[in-house]
């Protein structure tokens, strides 16, 4: 664990970065004042290595190998002597444009792109000068080339020059490079997590230990909104290695010296717990509580015409009524945390994607100030949005503090599926019209939901459509319930991506029309968004072969168009899908192309999960599902051959990680509308379900 | 309940004190500290915690500790760094979050001791027992396929 006090005593050049009112700022480590907040530290060593202190959490998506890659461009360094450590958690540390230290939203590239070029190229210009002064050689006949200064024909490593470097004033404007001089970005260098991950030495969360630590595990409420109000431990603490048995915030924690011990205690564990408003629910009440609550009177968010009249004038019209399930973004890595809260130092491993949550979290439960506070962020076995989330770090936090000793909590598998934290249960319905020619006139979208981020996910991809739609109604009602809700890998563009790409193809059905021409006539206006559908088209072999669906669609800065090859046996229901090829536009560049095919290849492979597989039951006002067997995922059998094309255009960044999931599901619903004649209106696409459609 | 045990783990012997029903899962991983081995699940299904007992792969989470003992135990940590799965498995850029290839590299090198030569076909049939969140399968295929021609 690194401190703000070990980085001031590296050797060699350290420099920090900091975001200011009028721009970004970049300072020597020991120039740095306390109250100000450096976003990023970078070390230059005098045996020549880089370490790049990445304030973003590693989950899969490469976001190590992504950001440290943009300083070794500009300092011209060689990728086998660059290092990367996860930063501590701190007002240091916060991402610059989002105030907080978070990874998600797709956002760790497009944040953090000029900074960490703008470290870089400062620590390559302060090398040079300096060997300017030394070897009484002009700065312009010093160049610099992977870790060495060649000035007249001699080769300098770095490192020989970073202590006379740490002298030099900062440049107030470092030149960057021009994207012809690329080594780096636009090239897909090897994977920095990659080695340790393959030879099983990469330590996640549930990884961590410390010297006389006690395993914990907690039972939680059989519904969801109860509470332990009873519980009868005396069999459980009879059990060999038992600690402690006592209730917490959340249900009631078992501890012993062994996972194995508390697994065995809880069997023998009585609880009676308090009544809840979900108590005795099944998916069916669910159902009818969601729709009963789409009738009700919401807030509208956004009016564009007269979608109403237009749509009763109009000679064509398609309704329809969506529901979809929650969904478990179920991680490979459990919930895991280990903490201990000391009396005057309060020490957190977590595979977190907030640090400053947790940092908030430790604060609250241990009574301490940020200073005592050290997080430890471990490497993430899967987040998709869930280890955004901090409620395991509390509860380790909590454990801790009664217990006074290091605790590592652990979820099971069933924990895990059952605590909660779904990407959000939706009633959608739907209205579209066409004119006599086809062209669509009016959309109207209504959907109830429990509202995350203040309810903007409840409509976004919706609200915000790049479609011309000259006549727009979009409506929300915010569902209160007591099952916990939360960001899965797209948000809100999971479900309205769904509803929205699967209507226009019935409208499109309807009139017969092309689905993808009818999205080209949509898409006119914006020249980036219809090239991503014509490649899609172009690369599928649209128009040439059979059971193809398409879906189109926006969300965090990047455009998505998926082409996706169906095969129904009709006798079993079963959909299988041969091939996708998926489309998407990042806007002007490329950082690291493998990265980016790898991050829309898994989207894909999520986004089938969710199309075919996934839902969360309810029995009892509890989670039926209780494990892998009941919540199935996508399995290699079932991945179809995926194809992503990257195309690039002038704009903004756009963001990765997510958006080549949202257009998954509707083009496979699409596909069985085309091949088939299949109207689906829910998810997931299951045997059962496909043939009850037939 | 809880009593000793010796186990031959990666050609090395490790006593430890452990319940008899313990999966030999939790005994490797937490009380023996060799954490490449992974919960992923505790019934089987996830393939997280695969490892070779002999030349078998076996889901750890689901072998009691007693039932090991006296065999010759690998995990991902005894299969060396420049084997042609785990060199395959870099080249191609296999893991994402990673948790689940350790599991994953050692199915597959259980399933080349038993066929050195597998067919697409076979290694998706006997891969497809294992979950993989990130949805890496695409270049596992690969890979293994990579590592089985880079055998000749």
């Amino acid at each position: 664990m690194i401190t703000r006090r070990d980085l001031l005593k590296l050797s060699g050049l350290t420099l920090s970065v900091m975001l200011m009112p009028e721009g970004y700022r970049i300072l020597k480590a020991q120039e740095v004042p306390r109250r100000y907040a450096p976003n990023l530290w970078i070390n230059l060593s005098r045996d020549n290595y880089l370490t790049v202190l990445v304030n973003k959490s590693e989950m899969g998506q490469g976001v190590y190998t992504g950001l440290a890659m943009l300083v070794a461009e500009e300092l011209d360094f060689p990728w086998e002597r660059v290092r990367v450590r996860p930063a501590p958690a701190g007002r240091a540390y916060v991402d610059p444009k989002m105030g907080i230290q978070l990874t998600g939203g797709s956002t760790s590239v497009r944040n953090m792109y000029e900074t960490l070029r703008l470290a870089g190229a400062s620590m390559r210009e302060m090398l040079i000068a300096s060997a300017s002064k030394r070897l009484k050689v002009p700065a312009d006949r010093i160049s610099a080339e992977s870790g060495y200064l060649l000035v007249e024909g001699k080769r300098y490593a770095y490192g020989e020059f970073v202590d006379l470097a740490s002298k030099e004033q900062i440049p107030a404007k470092p030149r960057l490079k021009e994207p012809k001089e690329f080594i780096y970005i636009g090239r897909s260098v090897p994977r920095i997590d990659a080695p340790e991950k393959v030879d099983g030495k990469a330590v996640f969360g549930i990884d961590t230990f410390e010297e006389g630590m006690v395993y914990a595990i907690v039972e939680r409420p059989p519904y969801f909104g109860a509470k332990a109000f009873k519980v009868d431990s005396t069999e459980a603490k009879r059990v060999p290695e038992v600690v402690d048995v006592f209730p917490i915030s959340t249900g009631v924690a078992i501890c012993g010296e062994s996972f194995w011990a508390c697994q065995k205690a809880r069997r023998s564990l009585k609880i009676e717990w308090s009544e809840s408003f979900v108590k005795g629910w099944e998916d069916k009440d669910l159902e009818n509580y969601f729709l009963q609550k789409l009738r009700e009177r919401g807030e509208v968010v956004r009016v564009k015409g007269s979608p109403q009249r237009v749509f009763e004038s109009s000679p064509v019209k398609v309704e329809e009524t969506y529901i979809q399930p929650y969904l478990y973004h179920a991680t490979m890595e459990p919930m895991a945390c280990l903490a201990w809260v000391k009396k005057d130092e309060c020490i957190v491993y977590a595979p977190t994607q907030s640090q400053t949550w947790v940092l908030e979290t430790a604060k609250r439960v241990s009574g301490l100030p940020e200073g005592r506070i050290k997080v430890i962020t471990t490497y993430l076995g899967g987040g998709f949005g869930r280890k955004a989330n901090v409620e395991f770090v509390a509860e380790a936090l909590e454990i801790s503090k009664r217990l006074s000793r290091p605790v590592k909590l652990i979820y099971t598998r069933e924990d895990d599926i059952r605590s909660g934290y779904y990407r959000p249960y939706s009633a959608t319905h739907i209205k579209v019209s066409a004119d006599q020619r086809g062209n669509i006139n009016s959309l109207s979208f209504k959907i109830a939901v429990q509202p995350l981020l203040g309810g903007r996910a409840s409509v976004e991809g919706v609200e915000n459509t790049h479609y011309n739609i000259p006549n727009l109604y979009v409506e929300k009602v915010d569902v209160e319930l007591p099952i916990s809700v939360w960001f899965w890998r797209s948000v809100g563009s999971t479900h309205n991506a769904f509803s929205l790409e699967t209507i226009l193809d019935r409208i499109a059905y309807q009139t017969k029309q092309d689905p993808g021409e009818l999205r080209l006539k949509l898409l006119r206006d914006n020249p980036v968004a219809y090239k991503v559908v014509q490649t899609a088209m172009e690369r599928s072999g649209w128009g040439k072969r059979k059971n193809l669906g398409i879906a189109y669609h926006y969300s965090f800065g990047s455009h998505a168009c998926h082409v996706a090859e169906v095969e129904l046996d009709a006798k079993s229901g079963q959909v299988k899908v041969k091939r996708v090829v998926a489309v998407i536009d990042v806007g002007p560049v490329v950082v690291h192309p493998d990265l980016i095919r790898s991050q829309v290849e898994g989207s894909v492979v999520m986004g089938l999960s969710m199309a075919l597989k996934e839902k969360v039951s309810f029995r009892g006002g509890g989670v039926e599902n209780s494990n892998f067997g009941s919540y199935g995922l996508l399995t290699m059998d079932e991945t179809p051959e995926i194809e992503v094309h990257i195309l690039t255009s002038n704009r903004q960044r756009g963001g990765v990680g997510e958006p080549g999931l949202p257009p998954t599901a509707p083009a496979v619903a699409n596909a069985l509308l085309w091949g088939y004649g299949i109207r689906v209106n829910r998810l997931p696409m299951t045997p059962e379900y496909i043939k009850s459609l037939l | 309940m809880v009593k000793d045990f010796e186990l031959r783990i990666n050609g090395r012997v490790y006593r430890v004190r452990a319940f008899e029903d313990e999966p030999l899962l939790w005994v490797i991983r937490e009380r023996l500290r060799l954490t490449g081995t992974k919960f992923g699940c505790g019934i089987g299904v996830c393939g997280a915690c695969t490892l070779l007992v002999g030349r078998q792969a076996v889901r750890s989470c689901l072998l009691p500790v007693k039932d090991a003992v006296g065999k010759e135990i690998t995990t991902i940590e005894g299969l060396p760094s420049n084997h042609p799965l785990k060199r395959a498995w870099i080249e191609l850029q296999v893991p994402q979050c990673g948790y689940c290839q350790p599991g994953q590299i050692m199915e597959a090198y259980a399933l080349l001791l038993e066929n050195p030569r597998p067919t697409r076909e076979q290694i998706v049939q006997r891969l497809s027992s294992h979950l993989c969140r990130c949805g890496t399968y695409n270049r596992i295929v690969r890979a293994v396929e990579k590592a089985v021609g880079g055998r000749t």
